[in-house]
């Protein structure tokens, strides 16, 4: 048993097919980075894999469960930093983290022991008993990143999860990242930055148009596309324009095509 | 299942998902908005909401204490109760029944449906049975000691009230859950505002006009000619109180089976199509992008009528304004939704004013019939539209994206204010009013019906100032907060007695013309100035403001 099987996901939006036929299986202990341009597709797969979004076609496993037919079950082994970073506001971080561990039926002490550890590693224990509407986007993302982790989940899918973070915090946590893989968790890594997918990714899966386009480890998709890096690669999968030509005709778009030797801008 | 806990269920009510899910429900009800943490008051939203509607029912107990028999007085002050609720819950729908982002935050957690709707439920109550003891609370005080029921009564009708108002919440929970199942999202996403419309229209028929029908035949006394009453629902209501003050009767019989049966069923009704997968529903919806052929026809649309709007902008500011307020207007299906209710009152009024020949000239030689101002009704609905617009044209769940006005060298941001003002007076204002002069041209003469709605328009336009003087703040800057626009409703509905100002006129110009149009240009004249103030008051206002995002 895998810990996560996409069999044929399809989903589609009116006349819009945003995600066709992904297949995918991710076994236990690996992280998978999952990348792909602007509307690819990745938020939507992912969505339909947590069981926030019915696919059209197809069936999402987690640890050999069907989301769509028992929700509540395969949803108990997820943790999820999605990338719009929604959670209730009005409430204290402590309160959110405490309903969370309602909600995955953690002893009350254990959930508050858990919050406040993740609080204070996070640097945002002074700020535990604030109302999170005054809170930074990286402060917000510490918290969700709590939330997702507050269970001890089997496998992790995150959308963007170092959107805010500071370096020191994104270090962490992408040492975090390895160090809980090591131990057995399975990581579903949305994102578009290259680096940190290269670095803690132990596969990387494009997608592009939703579709797969690639799927391997690092090094076989420099292998694949002839190219010495990761974003010389993916640009090689999913772009089809000449990437100087377009920073050429943006810049003249800016300066208004004139070079303008001793800077300043239109008045 | 979860290693550090024993998980939930996945079938019926989690007990301890549900406890945890209503009490951060009821905190998120009860804490204060993202940006200021207390209202003018001093208190969080929700109480000042609570203490509004309490001076409400207050006005409402203590003008009808002399009433003659409980069930025109439950009969008056239940229809009030009821119609608020059912108003309220419209305008706050998409925070009041199911949010959005429940869906974001709650879709990948493992709740099953039904611990989460019993949670919205739960939360439903809370929200709806606190506004309607707030307003029903006076009245129950009011009925017990004036008609000698004393605390059984007044704690019978606290009940009725309260099953009422949550019945009506129900029946805008039924309307909304049945249309976004039948249509398809794109359809539904196009037709939401328009149901939002009849919505209204058809309480404002249930909950206020067929119940000041009932007064104006007098059929209260003699319910047996009452044809009107079974479909007034305040009444079915009405009847259960005078059943429980000691009048029996068939009637009163009936009308409690009525009052209760239909609760029961409309409640039942409602409370089936709440789920977690509604809220996806709805979730959808808002993703789903708008039909591009319809939208570019819109566009085209506006940019001929809107030419001329346009051209009444005096600055670059003020073109800004009024270009972002139309496309939002447009495009923002929200924002419309928190505003078009409005003009389902005034039309509701005139279907009622003609199918009960209710309209007299109002400034004709014979007196107006007494007991039911159909005109004023009409008028007070009419200026009722200007605080929808001014409340709501500064919110918007994109609100953050205001940082732009702060960050760009805006020299003037009073004139983005003024500018989307003029759309809305431009756009929206004038061509109602444009409407109701041909409606009402029907019914009275057309020269009567000018002069008159001439009248209410400056109400209007002076309504839309002072308004905008309490709510100074750029268009679409502030969050969409839960009970801001119950605690505006309440207070315009304190504001009603304001409304003796255009039966004053009107009976002033009746009565003596002269007098009456030097009235009215004093009434243009007082709108000028109230645009004036506005302008000054925003400019020191927003001198101060800050991007707090």
């Amino acid at each position: 048993m895998h810990a996560i099987e996409l069999r044929n996901l399809t989903k589609r939006f009116d006349k819009v097919e945003a995600v066709r036929g992904v297949d995918l299986t991710i076994p236990h202990g690996q992280i998978c980075g999952y990348l792909g341009p602007n509307g690819a597709g990745k938020t939507t797969t992912v969505k339909m894999a947590v069981g926030m979004l019915a696919p059209t076609e197809g069936t999402a496993l987690i640890e050999g469960i069907d989301v769509a037919e028992r929700p509540v079950e395969a949803k108990s082994h997820i943790g999820f930093v999605p990338e719009t970073g929604a959670l209730y506001e009005n409430l204290t971080p402590r309160e959110y983290l405490a309903l969370i561990g309602n909600l995955y039926h953690l002893e009350p002490e254990l959930a508050a022991g858990r919050a406040d550890r993740f609080l204070s590693h996070f640097g945002i224990a002074d700020s535990a008993d604030r109302l999170m509407t005054s809170f930074s986007r990286g402060m917000r993302q510490k918290v969700l990143i709590s939330a997702a982790l507050i269970h001890n989940p089997d496998i992790l899918f995150l959308d963007e999860p170092l959107a805010g973070l500071d370096a020191n915090t994104a270090l962490v946590l992408k040492e975090l990242l390895r160090d809980l893989a090591s131990r057995g968790k399975t990581i579903f890594y949305c994102s578009h930055i290259l680096e940190v997918v290269e670095r803690i990714c132990d596969r990387v899966v494009i997608i592009n148009d939703g579709e797969i386009v690639a799927d391997g480890a690092v090094e076989e998709l420099k292998d694949l596309t002839h190219q010495a890096s990761l974003e010389d690669a993916f640009t090689d999968l999913t772009s089809t324009v000449d990437v100087d030509s377009i920073v050429r005709a943006l810049s003249d778009n800016v300066t208004g095509g004139s070079p303008a030797p001793g800077g300043g801008g239109d008045s | 299942m979860s290693p550090d806990g024993p998980g939930p269920t996945g079938r019926g009510v989690d007990v301890r998902q549900l406890r945890a899910l209503i009490t951060a429900g009821v905190r998120l009800d009860m804490r204060s908005a993202r940006r200021r943490r207390r209202s003018r008051l001093g208190m969080p939203p929700m109480i000042s909401m609570l203490v509004t509607y309490l001076v409400i029912g207050s006005f409402l107990a203590i003008s009808l204490w002399r009433t003659n028999d409980p069930f025109t007085f439950a009969l008056l002050t239940l229809s009030a109760a009821m119609f608020m609720t059912a108003v309220t819950v419209i305008m706050e729908y998409s925070s009041v029944v199911v949010n959005p982002d429940d869906h974001d935050i709650l879709g990948h957690r493992p709740v099953s449906s039904r611990t989460y709707f019993w949670a919205k439920i739960a939360n439903l109550f809370f929200y709806v049975g606190s506004t309607a003891l707030s307003l029903s609370l006076p009245a129950s005080i009011a009925i017990g000691m004036r008609f000698g029921g004393g605390v059984p009564l007044a704690v019978t009708y606290a009940l009725l009230a309260l099953i009422g108002c949550i019945s009506a919440a129900a029946v805008v929970v039924l309307i909304y859950s049945t249309a976004i199942r039948v249509f398809d999202s794109q359809r539904f996403s196009s037709a939401i505002t328009y149901v939002h419309t009849v919505a209204t229209l058809v309480l404002t028929f249930g909950y206020v006009l067929v119940p000041r029908m009932l007064m104006r035949e007098g059929v209260v006394l003699e319910i047996s000619q009452g044809r009107w009453m079974w479909f007034a629902p305040p009444a079915w209501y009405a009847g259960a109180v005078e059943l429980a003050a000691g009048t029996p009767g068939t009637h009163n019989i009936v009308f409690t089976t009525m009052a209760l049966g239909s609760a029961a069923a409309v409640i039942a009704m409602a409370l089936s199509l709440v789920s977690l997968d509604y809220s996806r529903r709805i979730a959808e919806l808002a993703a789903t992008s708008p039909d591009v052929a319809s939208d570019e026809h819109g566009n085209r649309v506006s940019t001929r009528f809107g030419l001329i709007g346009r051209s009444l902008c005096r600055t670059d500011e003020e073109r800004a304004g009024y270009d972002l307020m139309g496309r939002y207007m447009h495009r923002d299906r929200k924002l419309r939704m928190r505003i078009y209710p409005a003009f389902g009152l005034p039309l509701a009024v005139y279907l009622f004013g003609v199918l009960t020949r209710s309209f007299a000239d109002p400034f004709g030689p014979r007196p107006m019939e007494q007991g039911f101002p159909i005109q004023e009704l009409l008028g007070f609905y009419c200026v009722f539209i200007t605080l929808f617009f001014a409340t709501a044209m500064t919110q918007s769940d994109q609100w953050k994206a205001s940082w732009i006005f702060h960050a760009a060298p805006v020299r003037d941001r009073v004139g983005i204010i003024v500018g989307a003002r003029k759309l809305v007076i431009w756009r929206y204002i004038f061509p109602f009013f444009a409407v109701l002069l041909v409606l009402l041209s029907f019914v009275i003469p057309p020269v009567s019906a000018a002069v008159y709605l001439f009248l209410t328009l400056l109400l209007s336009l002076l309504a839309f100032s002072l308004l905008s003087l309490a709510s100074p703040y750029l268009p679409l800057s502030q969050s969409v907060e839960k009970t801001r626009q119950a605690r505006q409703l309440g207070l315009v509905m304190l504001l009603g007695v304001a409304m003796g100002a255009l039966v004053a006129i009107r009976e002033t110009i009746r009565e003596a013309p002269l007098p009456g149009m030097i009235a009215v240009v004093l009434l243009a004249f007082l709108a000028m100035l109230s645009e004036v103030a506005l302008r000054k008051r925003l400019k020191v206002r927003l001198a101060r403001e800050e991007f707090a995002g």
